[in-house]
């Protein structure tokens, strides 16, 4: 068996492959992303509080071939605190270890069942989220495949979407409820309220854009970004309203009456701890990323790169472009990678320089660390930034293979399509952390609203600029279209 | 009859929330991005690896300044005990060898617990020879005797520790004046 047959079978069989990694590779990917979030909160709230945060789990990191560089004052080994991500596996274990107690006053049944809700609802939604363009491939001449970008390909997937993703509000609801607390019960009340009020407004702020698009099919509504308009310019209200339902969705500052610790302890889960409590922070962590994603496929043009590319010169950049310039695109995608590491690079070395001349008990250490740091982020940015000058002087341009055309396209051999799948995952992650980001910024800038603002707000005001929104939207499209 | 306070009117902008929403917003990235670029500012300490940055007058434990001839230069006048709110200082007087001192304090103890360091016995002292420039903002102890500190604690502090611009401190000894004010001493010139 050599490897051309290796080969011919993988690409024979490439679209079962393909189906089973896509479930197992996007919820790693979820998870991957989860512990960056949970850093980005914690770290991007303290410096917008002007405080350090939190940085104190340590470990010693051994490297015995270099014991004489580094030795520290905690006897040999670099002392390091990982920028605070250690504090993930700190929370980790120590929830994981913790006794994991039912209240007696307790529903056990339900009380043990509501935190795995929202995970589940949060683990499923990313089925139908298109996170790159379908990877079209030529099996035998004549015979062309596509694998879609979405792990469950369906024309209804933003119905799919919303009718999972409420399902959230039955983990808030049976937590609540089974916890047989007053405390928990007014929080999972005030909660399930506010979510089904924001639903409608969520729900005909999006038909703005369905309107227009005239498609449930997520991948078609990014398609449609990319020939015409992305979402933020056609839909500036529809999405402006969309974000906010989003927040509220989501149980997020400003609309964070679920929890409300300043007056109901910490709302609906007040009774719960251990393995139980992580559940229900990783649902609601999942929710943001998977609220994140959906925003920017709806409104931010999903995988698309630029966006009115059609009108640019050399454009539009969408799937075939990046197929016939891939070593451009995918140099320049190096490099701006590169270039954030050595930004990064930049900062941490700030900090060795500034520790250095501090008086501090750890001084040593701490110096020793971020110049560690400082080293890898360079070295991994020079290895990037090569690779990325590497790709775009170096690499061939790929060729069409001859003959194979799919949907008025030319189809490229399978390793070229996969590479710009990659390429066009990178660029839905990238969209997706620019609104993680926005998520923490507003939680910490604004204060929580209070519970009649938050229903006038929703029923007075969202729910009648959605209708007016709809209207207009409709007009335009029917006169214009 | 209760004053009424109105209730602030929203101006059209402010009850639209959202031009609201992009100040602070604008507010917050300023000072998450300040933090970030610049650690050299940074408004909050790793304490405790990072000691506080005290100001040079911050009341904080007190010390008993020294003759050149490493003797206080306490001079048992009650002062400071009789000035104090709270009752802490507590002394014992005898007579001093020296003809032109009436007395010398045999025992001279603070009880830090008490203490509120107001800075009234620094005040009241005739002959400068309390006072609370330490900078040391944090005492720890095991129990309550731990925090009565006495006249040994009190005078154990290196001139080293107190910039050249403090003659009182330097003259002690140890200081950089200490060996001229010695002398001064010795032949009666000192004051």
């Amino acid at each position: 068996m050599d490897i051309a047959s290796v080969l011919a079978f993988l690409s024979l069989h490439f679209d079962e492959i393909v189906t089973v990694l896509k479930p197992v590779l996007i919820i790693a990917l979820l998870f991957q992303v989860l512990p960056l979030l949970v850093l980005l909160e914690r770290r991007g709230a303290a410096f917008i509080q002007d405080r350090q945060g939190p940085q104190r789990a340590t470990f010693n990191l051994q490297l015995t071939s270099i014991k004489g560089v580094f030795t520290g004052e905690g006897g040999d080994g670099l002392r390091m605190r990982g920028f605070g991500m250690l504090f993930n596996i700190a929370d980790l274990v120590k929830l994981l270890f913790k006794q994991s107690f039912v209240p007696p006053f307790a529903h056990k049944w339900w009380y043990i069942l509501a935190p795995a809700i929202p995970v589940l609802a949060g683990l499923l939604t990313p089925a139908v989220l298109p996170w790159f363009a379908p990877i079209v491939h030529s099996v035998a001449p004549g015979d062309m495949r596509a694998v879609s970008g979405q792990i469950f390909d369906t024309d209804n997937g933003l119905l799919v979407l919303f009718a999972i993703g409420s399902l959230s509000v039955y983990g808030v609801v049976l937590g609540s409820w089974s916890s047989n607390s007053k405390y928990s019960l007014l929080g999972g009340m005030r909660a399930s309220a506010m979510m089904i009020s924001y639903e409608v407004s969520m729900g005909l702020s999006v038909l703005g854009m369905i309107l227009l698009v005239g498609d449930f099919s997520l991948t078609r509504i990014v398609d449609w970004q990319a020939a015409n308009a992305w979402g933020v310019f056609v839909q500036p209200v529809g999405f402006l309203l969309f974000l906010t339902s989003m927040f509220a969705e989501c149980n997020r500052n400003p609309f964070d009456v679920a929890e409300g610790e300043s007056e109901l302890v910490a709302g609906f889960h007040t009774e719960y701890a251990s393995a139980k409590f992580m559940l229900f922070m990783t649902g609601e962590y999942l929710h943001v990323l998977i609220a994140s994603a959906l925003v920017a496929t709806l409104y931010l043009g999903g995988f698309d790169l630029v966006p009115f590319s059609y009108k640019l010169p050399g454009g539009p950049y969408d799937t075939a472009f990046i197929q016939a310039h891939l070593g451009l695109v995918g140099g320049l995608m190096l490099i701006v990678g590169g270039a954030g590491l050595l930004f990064a690079s930049h900062l941490v070395t700030g900090r060795k320089r500034h520790y250095a001349k501090l008086q501090a008990s750890d001084k040593q250490s701490r110096v020793k660390e971020y110049g560690f740091f400082a080293a890898v982020f360079s070295f991994l940015a020079v290895i990037l930034l090569l690779g990325g000058a590497a790709c775009l002087l170096l690499f061939p341009a790929p060729t069409p293979i001859s003959g194979a055309v799919y949907e008025a396209k030319p189809v490229y051999s399978l390793w070229v399509s996969i590479i710009t799948a990659v390429i066009q995952l990178h660029v839905v992650l990238g969209k997706t952390l620019l609104f993680c980001w926005l998520f923490i910024w507003v939680r910490w800038t604004l204060p929580r609203f209070r519970y009649d603002q938050i229903m006038a707000l929703g029923w007075k005001v969202m729910l009648n600029v959605a209708l007016a929104n709809l209207l207009i939207t409709a007009l335009v499209a029917k006169l214009f279209t | 009859m209760a004053k009424v306070v109105p209730r602030p009117q929203l101006s059209f902008w402010e009850s639209i929330y959202f031009v609201e929403i992009f100040k602070g917003l604008a507010t917050t990235l300023g000072h998450a991005k300040k933090n970030l670029l610049s650690p050299d500012n940074f408004p909050t300490l790793n304490y405790p690896e990072e000691a506080p940055r005290l100001p040079q007058d911050y009341r904080a434990r007190h010390r008993l300044m020294k003759r050149p001839d490493g003797t206080p230069r306490c001079v048992a006048c009650f002062m400071c005990s009789t000035s104090c709110p709270a009752r802490c200082i507590n002394i014992v007087a005898e007579e001093s060898p020296d003809r032109h001192i009436e007395k010398r304090p045999v025992r001279f103890e603070i009880d830090l617990l008490l203490c509120v360091f107001c800075g009234y016995c620094v005040e009241a002292c005739p002959c400068d020879a309390i006072r609370m420039d330490t900078r040391l903002g944090v005492m720890s102890g095991d129990n309550r005797r731990d925090f009565v500190i006495d006249k040994a604690k009190l005078m154990d502090w290196d001139p080293k520790d107190y910039p050249l611009t403090d003659v009182q401190s330097q003259k002690a000894p140890g200081g950089s004046l200490h060996q001229q004010a010695l002398e001064e001493f010795r032949s009666g010139t000192y004051h």
